[in-house]
């Protein structure tokens, strides 16, 4: 671009400012946007803090309650089980994602696989299906209706009064004008994600882990939002009149970030059926009894395992064997269920993506199914997280539950079985449950890159558009 | 009639408008098309698990031996409990797509199993769904804005208003009129295919006609509100601008704030306490004398104090008295949890009160039969059912008498209940008396600006 029109393009933005500036309506609506962010990060902060501390403590109280058993039977603990609470990370109050449509309380025990129960969604009233006040929320929704507020009339407005004739016939040209009202309202874009951003690099200079997700978050939402004040500034050069624009802005406000959003979800629900949980677990019932059943001691599937485990140890009588057989029997029995359950896990996670990969091709026709999915995943509360949660938690199960069957085939005897206890020390020593780490950079793979590029295309085809709607603007004003 | 009639005309051969109206009705009858294609979805699913629940009950009770062990049969056999969708569950499906609408219990602790969740996507549960209850409560009104902001810097703007404004006649009749007109429009548009739906639904009538009427009464609520707005702002621009404020702030930003304060004021923590006291409740009778267990279990249940006393060993009476005995240590508990959630829903009510969008969701999802009171109705009648199937085993398990096939077949079985009801008076009320105020403020401030000097003449 030539100096002269870049410094015209900066003119034009100072001016379109300064219009603003004067603006009742526009400072008024900017200040409650304004309050509103604050607002917003305020209480989701203190509700996110709330949540941390709650299931601490509850976690707290469920390793207690672990620790303060009495000498027991192995199999009792494994009965007895344990409780996991999935913790929530720092970044999570910028965007509760799905978490508050998950469960959070994991009920670890033998034999079984239980649900994450007590999500918020089932405890809270229909108020919650009205959306939650987070800064992702403002910024998602409530923001992108403030940009197109302030640029309908960016250019419809000009043309309507007379001063684009003017200023064109001033020698000012059609790319300057554009630039300049483009940078103005991009410019207020992302002022008006600032205050949330600025949040985010709080948040972030606390732990260096955060850095990186809270600035592919700052990305993504400055790019969103310059999206949409892109949109609005040329919808506003194109329209006769400025209540064209604005109607026809507001009309794909209402259908880019609240009608979609809600139908094409229901659409992939529609697409890609789901059993429900009954009718899974009695699938992999029915697998089971397949395979074998541990209780019936002619089973030939446990027939088979009783001989290989006398052969391994040179005996002929389970009487004989230097272990516990019932032991060695319920820890393969934990094995081959164990085994059904991943499975059955991972067929519903392939089906839940395949869902998520509905709205994956939608969003690139809707930029906030993008965004709001790189958004969550950043934020660490997205589908992957919680089945991060639901994996890690099945995986940390399965340890223990092997490690007191172990227990059961090392330190209780094949004889009179059920009348030993053993020492509470033994469970006492094993590990507690980690709950791992974001695989940050599969992540950024996965969901921002997608996303970036979905923006990076949208602004570049507004950028082609803008080129046109330039030289429109100096052909019919 | 002759003035309507024009009216009737004028309004639809705008283009905008009349596209406006085609298009709500278009996206109401989409929801209500949807909203009963996921509660079909739904009924099927029901059928499945039915099936399959059939089919397993029907496989263990060709397995049940003569001289069968009730202890060990109580201890494995599922049974099946279920909420079928209520006829207007399609206009409102509120927690019918995060919460299990079938859930299985054994004859175990009841606290143990009651809470447990279905698995739902929650990446397209936690956008909610696409039901009438979405479309008139968040684009109803932004319709009904589109329609009536420019009501009267329309006029203005095309030069008419002062004309309009000389017009003999009483003062503000034109506007009332014109305001009245849109309101039956978009209430038309939005009811046609609701009534369709319902129709095809088998809904009640009373039901049905509370459902419009609360529709209806939202859509003169943003009538009057948009009204007002166009009244008192002297752009259209200005018009749609402090009218979208007022939507973003009553349909968006009170009722999360709301939702958020509730949270904070109320929390439902108690489930998850809940669920560890009563599996400390039950599995430290492990440890403890058995006679204790058994006393405690006495104590709810006398009946059954003079039965034999427990032999030396494992004994199923001592067991199932152990689950009992759980569940009543922490029935304090349970209540307080119900009690949380019950609160949450009352808040939310009293929220109601103010707030139009609030209200007219609670109405709907009470008379849908989708909202807490209908899980907790539904929780209910899991716990009755609970009771009954342990009452059932518990003369075999007791008198230590053989379950056999005839005894297995004797089961009881769940009968379920529709939870959908009417809703509280006060609520309808509240919701009437939020329209009629904003329906008279918005007419009262047409009629003072016909009456008034034009500003722009």
């Amino acid at each position: 671009m030539r100096p002269a029109i870049t410094a015209t393009a900066w003119r034009v933005a100072l001016e379109e400012w300064r219009a603003l500036r004067r603006s009742s309506v526009a400072v008024a609506a900017a200040g409650l946007l304004l309050a509103l962010t604050l607002a917003a990060i305020v209480v989701s902060l203190e509700r996110a803090h709330s949540v941390e501390v709650q299931r601490a403590r509850l976690q707290q109280q469920a390793d207690d309650q672990w620790n303060s058993q009495p000498d027991r039977h192995p199999h009792r603990v494994v009965h007895y089980g344990h409780y996991v609470f999935r913790p929530l990370t720092a970044l999570a109050f910028f965007d509760f994602g799905v978490a508050p449509f998950t469960g959070s309380t994991l009920y670890l025990e033998g034999h079984r696989q239980n649900s994450a129960n007590f999500s918020d969604a089932g405890q809270s009233s229909l108020l919650l299906r009205f959306g939650q006040l987070t800064p992702a929320f403002v910024l998602q929704v409530l923001a992108p209706l403030l940009l197109v507020f302030l640029a309908f009339g960016a250019l419809a407005r000009e043309r309507e009064r007379g001063q684009l004739r003017l200023m064109l016939a001033h020698g000012v040209s059609g790319g300057a004008l554009l630039a300049g009202k483009l940078a103005a309202h991009g410019l207020l874009a992302v002022l008006l994600a600032a205050p949330a951003l600025a949040a985010l690099a709080l948040i972030a200079t606390a732990d260096p882990l955060l850095v990186a997700p809270a600035g592919w978050l700052a990305l993504g939402y400055a790019a969103y939002l310059l999206l949409w004040s892109a949109a609005a500034v040329q919808v506003s050069a194109l329209a006769r009149r400025a209540r064209d624009a604005l109607l026809l802005l507001v009309g794909a406000w209402a259908l880019m970030a609240v009608l979609l959003p809600r139908v094409l979800p229901d659409v992939a629900a529609g697409m890609v059926p789901r059993p429900t949980r009954i009718e899974m677990e009695a699938a992999v019932h029915a697998e089971l009894a397949r395979i074998g059943d541990s209780h019936n001691p002619d089973d030939p599937y446990f027939r088979n395992f009783r001989d290989s485990v006398l052969k391994r140890f040179g005996v002929s009588k389970v009487e004989d064997l230097p272990v516990n057989y019932k032991g060695l029997v319920i820890e393969e029995g934990e094995r081959l269920t164990s085994e059904l359950f991943l499975a059955g896990m991972q067929r519903d996670f392939a089906r839940q993506a395949a869902q998520g990969s509905v709205l994956e091709t939608a969003a690139l026709a809707v930029p906030l199914l993008a965004l709001r999915s790189m958004s969550a995943a950043m934020a660490d509360t997205d589908r992957a997280a919680h089945e991060r949660f639901l994996l890690a938690g099945e995986d940390y199960r399965y340890r223990l539950i092997q490690a007191l069957n172990r227990l059961h085939a090392e330190k209780v005897t094949y004889h009179d079985d059920r009348a030993q206890r053993i020492s509470a020390d033994y469970w006492r020593a094993l590990p507690r449950y980690q709950h791992p780490p974001s695989p940050l950079e599969r992540t950024v793979t996965q969901r921002v890159r997608p996303a970036l590029a979905i923006f990076a295309g949208w602004l570049v085809a507004a950028a082609l558009l803008a080129a046109w709607v330039a030289r429109r603007l100096e052909r019919n004003t | 009639m002759k003035n309507w009639k024009f009216e009737l005309l004028l309004l639809l051969r705008s283009r905008p408008a009349a596209a406006a109206l085609v298009v709500l009705a278009l996206l109401s009858a989409l929801s209500v098309w949807n909203g009963m294609r996921a509660m079909a979805a739904q009924r099927i699913a029901l059928e499945r698990i039915a099936a399959v629940h059939a089919a397993d009950l029907a496989e263990r009770a060709a397995r049940q031996p003569a001289d069968g062990d009730a202890g060990l049969t109580a201890y494995y056999t599922p049974h099946l409990t279920f909420t079928p969708a209520p006829p207007l569950a399609f206009a409102a499906i509120g927690q019918r797509d995060v919460q299990p609408y079938a859930l299985q219990v054994r004859a175990l602790g009841l606290q143990a199993q009651l809470y447990e969740s279905e698995a739902i996507n929650p990446e397209l549960a936690a956008p909610g769904r696409f039901d009438f209850a979405f479309v008139l409560v968040y684009l109803a009104p932004l319709f009904i804005i589109a329609l009536m902001h420019d009501l009267l810097s329309g006029e203005r703007e095309a030069g008419r208003l002062r004309l309009l404004s000389s017009l003999p006649g009483k003062p503000g009749a034109l506007w009332r009129r014109r305001v009245l007109l849109r309101l039956a429009l978009v209430a038309l548009a939005l009811l046609l295919p609701l009534l369709a739906g319902a129709r095809l639904s088998g809904a009640a009538p009373v039901e049905t006609a509370l459902v419009a009427g609360a529709a209806l009464l939202y859509v003169a609520f943003w009538c009057g509100v948009a009204a007002w707005g166009a009244a008192v702002s002297r752009s259209a621009a200005a018009g749609a601008a402090l009218l979208l404020a007022t939507f973003v702030l009553l349909a968006l930003v009170l009722p999360t704030g709301v939702n958020a304060a509730l949270d904070r004021a109320i929390p439902v923590v108690q489930g998850a306490e809940l669920a560890l006291a009563q599996r400390q409740a039950v599995h430290t009778a492990w440890d403890k004398p058995r006679e204790e267990t058994m006393q405690r279990f006495f104590r709810t249940h006398p009946e059954w104090k003079d039965t034999a006393p427990l032999p030396e060993g494992f004994h199923w009476k001592w067991y199932y008295a152990m689950h009992q005995a759980g569940d009543d240590a922490v029935a304090e508990q349970a209540a307080l949890y119900r009690g949380a959630l019950w609160s949450r829903e009352q808040w939310t009510r009293n929220t109601g009160l103010l707030l139009a969008g609030v209200n007219v969701q609670v109405l709907l999802h009470r008379l849908a039969g989708t909202d807490m009171e209908a899980r907790m109705a539904y929780l209910d009648r899991v716990a009755a059912y609970h009771e009954l199937v342990r009452r059932h085993f518990y003369p075999y398990v007791f008198g230590e008498r053989p379950f056999g096939p005839a005894d297995f077949a004797r089961l009881p079985v769940f009968a379920p209940a529709p939870g959908a009801g009417l809703p509280p008076a006060t609520l309808l009320c509240a919701l009437a008396l939020l329209a009629g105020a904003a329906l008279l403020l918005g007419l009262r401030s047409t009629a003072r600006v016909t009456m008034g000097p034009d500003p722009m003449g």
